[in-house]
């Protein structure tokens, strides 16, 4: 029965160390500590490498520019802490405008109008050369800390190999 | 009057002395008993009379302390004071902050009782020390770069292959969102082999999605609801046209003149009108005369690549030779 308990142990701590993809030598660690490397080898899987992207363009509209500023100082400081390596960040000088021109009466008067609009503003943040780890830990860190009424989108480029099927031209045509 | 208090306050210990239960009565009236003993007869009271002067039950509220900020340390733990995101406060934000309208002359308000101050995000809970210390306790999860992949030239050589995704963050009911299923792959055309024929075709089948400038091929594909179903449809594309591109089908050997993408020398008019130039007047039974490779070369530089001067100057002195002219 204790024999049975510690190796439930050692599963849920190497299914714990697996769950954020961490390098090999974590999982080198683990089998050297548990001295049951046979046992481990069906249940764990081995860690699949991590993976490689050159770049992640963060774009962020809001209705507040200071807002935008302040987010944007927030994640541009905590890449540097993370060692990622900060790309151009920019937001354009003009705000997107939306906006509606109505009578201003609910019939006639044709004169006289009023005119509600929205305004959107943008800014753009881009950081290169991200490991999967670094980049799902970053952006997980920087959305939990977005403000209110601004929205993200995180546009990622991975770098893959080309598939194996298409390295050659087929034999036969 | 007065003498009807000191007779009230000095019966009061007397009425405490004689517990005894009964109904109690207003004051108004009590008053009226009293003055009445004084004058004349008691009036028969048959019903036991117990008055009792009670006080109103006293609220205690607990005493309102000065503001938090009066008695924090100038070195204190801020990330303890201020944690997460929250609205303004006033009496734990040491700032002598002021926002809001005021008229000519007068200052903006105060920081208490400030509704604007309440409404806008703050950042107060990501103070640079904060972040410092949230990334020292997350940075145990990330990995970095592998060394040898520092330039675009490196990576670009081991890993050709580019794929981009989206995802969205925004306050909806719900998390998903229809835009991010949208997946593109790029590719140079410099990184799959290809032999001439297959490279033409390839280029038919893959349209406008190649780019000349940039030698890449995109393919954007966004019709199944999924990313990874999207993700897989793309290379199956990929796969397909590069395979397809080296199928020859019997069709193929009919191609006309005019469907040629560049010009060939061998299969148009100018050899035929060139060969009957040189073999003119020619006697039966002798050897034909080709035109030279150079010229052949050169016609088709100079419509393949356009006519600029060196290529016309090359033309001109080609068919000065062809000719004979000196």
């Amino acid at each position: 029965m204790k024999m049975h308990m510690k190796h439930l142990d050692l599963y849920s701590q190497a299914i714990k160390t697996l769950r954020w993809t961490q390098p090999m030598r974590a999982l080198s660690t683990v089998n050297t500590s548990s001295g049951v490397q046979g046992n481990l080898s069906p249940a764990a899987p081995a860690p699949e490498p991590d993976k490689l992207y050159s770049k992640l363009e963060i774009e962020l509209r809001g209705i507040d520019p200071a807002v935008l500023k302040s987010y944007t100082w927030f994640a541009t400081t905590a890449a540097e802490h993370l060692g990622i390596e900060k790309g151009k960040c920019w937001s354009p000088r003009k705000a997107h405008h939306e906006r509606m021109t109505l009578l201003k009466s609910v019939h006639i008067y044709k004169k006289h109008r009023v005119q509600y609009e929205v305004r959107t503003h943008f800014r753009y943040m881009n950081f290169h050369k991200l490991t999967g780890s670094t980049l799902d830990t970053f952006l997980e860190y920087i959305e939990r800390n977005l403000p209110e009424g601004v929205a993200l989108q995180a546009s990622r480029t991975e770098l893959q190999e080309i598939p194996e099927h298409l390295r050659q031209p087929p034999e036969q045509v | 009057m007065s003498s009807a208090l000191t007779r009230l306050l000095e019966r009061l210990p007397l009425k405490k002395q004689t517990a005894q239960s009964g109904i109690r009565v207003f004051s108004n009236q009590e008053q009226r008993q009293e003055i009445e003993d004084d004058e004349e007869f008691r009036v028969l009271s048959l019903r036991t009379v117990k008055q009792q002067m009670q006080k109103r039950q006293q609220v205690r509220r607990d005493p309102i302390t000065p503001p938090r900020t009066g008695r924090m340390a100038v070195d204190q733990d801020w990330t303890a004071v201020w944690p997460g995101p929250r609205s303004f406060h006033p009496a734990s934000v040491p700032l002598p902050l002021r926002q809001g309208f005021t008229e000519r002359g007068a200052a903006a308000p105060s920081k208490f009782a400030n509704a604007e101050l309440m409404k806008i995000p703050n950042f107060l809970h990501l103070t640079p020390p904060a972040i410092r210390q949230q990334c020292e306790a997350i940075k145990k999860f990330c990995t970095p770069w592998p060394k040898g992949l520092e330039t675009e030239a490196k990576w670009q050589r081991h890993f050709p292959l580019e794929v981009t995704t989206t995802d969205y963050c925004q306050s909806l009911p719900t998390i998903r969102n229809p835009e991010a299923r949208r997946v593109t792959i790029t590719l140079k055309l410099s990184d799959l082999k290809f032999d001439a024929h297959a490279r033409d075709k390839f280029l038919r089948l893959v349209g406008d999605r190649y780019n000349k400038d940039t030698d890449l091929v995109t393919f954007v594909t966004d019709r199944c609801p999924q990313k990874k179903q999207n993700y897989d449809y793309a290379l199956y594309l990929l796969t397909a046209c590069y395979h397809e591109s080296f199928v020859t089908e019997p069709w193929e050997a009919t191609k006309s003149e005019a469907d040629m993408e560049v010009y060939l020398f061998e299969r148009n008019q100018s050899k035929v009108s060139a060969e009957g130039i040189l073999n003119w007047n020619a006697k039966k039974g002798a050897p034909k005369v080709v035109p030279s490779k150079s010229f052949a070369e050169c016609v088709e530089k100079l419509i393949n690549e356009g006519e600029n001067e060196y290529n016309l100057g090359k033309y001109k002195e080609e068919v000065k030779k062809m000719l004979n002219i000196a």
